[in-house]
């Protein structure tokens, strides 16, 4: 509702023009409509006038999303018709609205909801619930400087920039480390009193029980238990890990031991398991790729019959799908999902 | 005026920003190919601080969700990717959240009633398109497929909403108070 011209017309060809520029720009311009656009906009201050009034109220009309009533948590395309609003008693209808996000893609978050707030009681004899953080997407989050973090599941990764270091505390499970270059600021993560500091390289930390363990994929970083935390007065030697190089620390010794092995990539592979890889198969076994999956997930697949696996289908998900990988089998393949404790599915042909 | 700026800023801590881990959750598994999520979200943070500016936004969570997929799908489709519609009878999964606080005043209703009142002088499927583009976030396709009507005929109408709804504008003379 923008500076609408007192003697608009809607049938004048400029208006006609620029509300259908309007719909194509909501659809997405194809690379030719977008050049006949500029052009288009360059023609004209009243064609660029009018475009900008429509993308305004445009995005006003965006105030009304999720403004549905609690008996309409089903898409109903006649919402907005007098009749059905009247069955809202008297006051006018923003203050009745129940204001939901029942939206079809909230899907995801609504199935996490539904499981948090269901008791065991209710869903006994129903499906077992999985374990909903098990069933969260491996995290990736960029830090202020560019670094990027891949967080393995259960993980807690936190961190305190200054002007003088970046440092990362890693407190739960593991992570990979894409570290931005800034020779004037050392990347540290710390890990259970141990400094793994790094300058632009890719390594990954994890932190178990009784140790650290540190692979260095690009670059080269520094493994030092800090003495204060392991509450010694003896110096502790610290290690350079070149790539290739794995680094573990015992946490259960009085004076820890930085332990530099080097390792092959099938063992790096190995570790690095659980970050996410696009599963991308024009033609695969079931058996093949239900493996797959399994080496990246704590969630396990097992079919329930074993002719299954030689099934051929072609895939394309995140390993760390879990329930995009259950919905493709579900909707594409023929089969039935169900959870057998919170960490296992079992698939099996829908009669 | 630092008076509206601080109001600005605590509806936008209070009633926005506890909605950020559950944006950033379904971006994450729904738009797994968009991997630079906090870029997604400033966008979308910036496009509702813009828009709740001049004017109230009833349901912000919904608002969120919408608008960020709007910006995820056009990411997507500039990295040359298409999005798969979500198929019809997904469960209309409720995440019950209360609206974030009662409406501030009866001029800003009156506002939201504006803009339902427009939609609903329009011809019906003129109406059922923008209910469903708007109020539900559809895409247009997915519009299409609701209706069981075409592509084109989707975007036709937007067109000829987006006429009738300023003419409807113009003669009652509304106002936001963006105009001026």
């Amino acid at each position: 509702m923008t500076n609408i011209p007192s003697d608009y017309d809607e049938n004048s060809p400029i208006e006609i023009a620029a509300s259908e520029w309007l719909a194509r720009l909501d659809r997405g311009l194809t690379p030719e409509e977008q050049d006949s656009y500029t052009e288009w906009l360059a023609q004209d201050a009243a064609h660029r006038e009018a475009i900008g009034r429509y993308l305004n109220d445009w995005d006003d009309f965006d105030r009304l999303a999720g403004i549905h009533l609690k008996h309409h948590a089903r898409i109903d395309p006649d919402l907005l018709v007098p009749e059905h609003l009247q069955t809202l008693k008297g006051r006018s209808l923003v203050q009745n609205i129940v204001l939901f996000s029942s939206l079809p893609f909230a899907a995801m978050i609504a199935l996490v909801f539904y499981f948090a707030v269901s008791s065991p009681e209710e869903t006994s004899g129903l499906k077992v619930q999985p374990a909903l953080e098990l069933l969260a997407r491996i995290e990736q989050r960029t830090l202020e400087d560019g670094s990027v973090v891949e967080i393995n599941r259960e993980s807690v990764v936190r961190a305190e920039y200054t002007d003088s270091e970046r440092r990362v505390y890693l407190t739960k499970g593991e992570a990979n480390f894409d570290v931005a270059k800034d020779p004037d600021r050392p990347f540290i993560v710390n890990v259970a009193g141990v400094d793994v500091r790094a300058v632009g390289t890719v390594f990954s930390v994890k932190l178990s029980k009784n140790e650290v363990d540190v692979i260095v994929t690009e670059g080269i970083v520094n493994v030092k238990p800090s003495a204060s935390l392991f509450d010694t007065e003896q110096s502790i030697a610290d290690s350079f890990l070149e790539i290739g190089q794995r680094a573990k620390v015992n946490l259960r010794t009085d004076v820890p031991v930085v332990e530099v092995t080097s390792i092959d990539g099938t063992e790096i592979d190995v570790a690095h398991r659980w970050q996410p890889r696009l599963l991308d198969h024009d033609e695969i076994l079931l058996g093949e790729l239900v493996e797959e999956f399994n080496s990246s997930n704590p969630i396990q697949v097992t079919l329930s019959d074993p002719s299954l696996a030689n099934v051929s289908l072609s895939s394309s998900f995140w390993s760390d799908n879990v329930e995009g990988f259950v919905r493709l089998m579900e909707s594409s393949f023929g089969m039935e999902a169900e959870w057998r404790g919170s960490r296992e599915i079992v698939l099996r042909e829908a009669n | 005026m630092p008076q509206r700026e601080t109001e600005q800023s605590s509806w936008f801590v209070d009633a926005v920003l506890p909605h950020e881990p559950g944006l950033r959750r379904w971006i994450h598994s729904r738009f797994s190919a968009i991997r630079d999520v906090d870029d997604l979200i400033q966008e979308t943070f910036s496009r509702i601080l813009k828009i709740h500016e001049s004017g109230p936004i009833p349901n912000p969570q919904a608002f969120l969700f919408v608008v960020s997929r709007n910006l995820a799908i056009n990411k997507l489709q500039r990295m040359g990717l298409e999005y798969a519609p979500e198929t019809e009878e997904l469960d209309p999964l409720v995440l019950a959240d209360e609206m974030a606080g009662p409406f501030e005043s009866a001029a800003l209703q009156e506002e939201i009633d504006q803009l339902v009142a427009a939609i609903q002088s329009l011809p019906d499927r003129c109406r059922q398109v923008m209910t469903l583009k708007k109020i539900y976030g559809l895409t247009q396709k997915e519009v299409a497929a609701k209706l069981g009507i075409s592509e084109h005929t989707v975007e036709a109408q937007i067109g000829i909403g987006m006429r009738k709804c300023t003419a409807f504008f113009q003669q009652r003379g509304y106002k936001t108070r963006n105009s001026r």
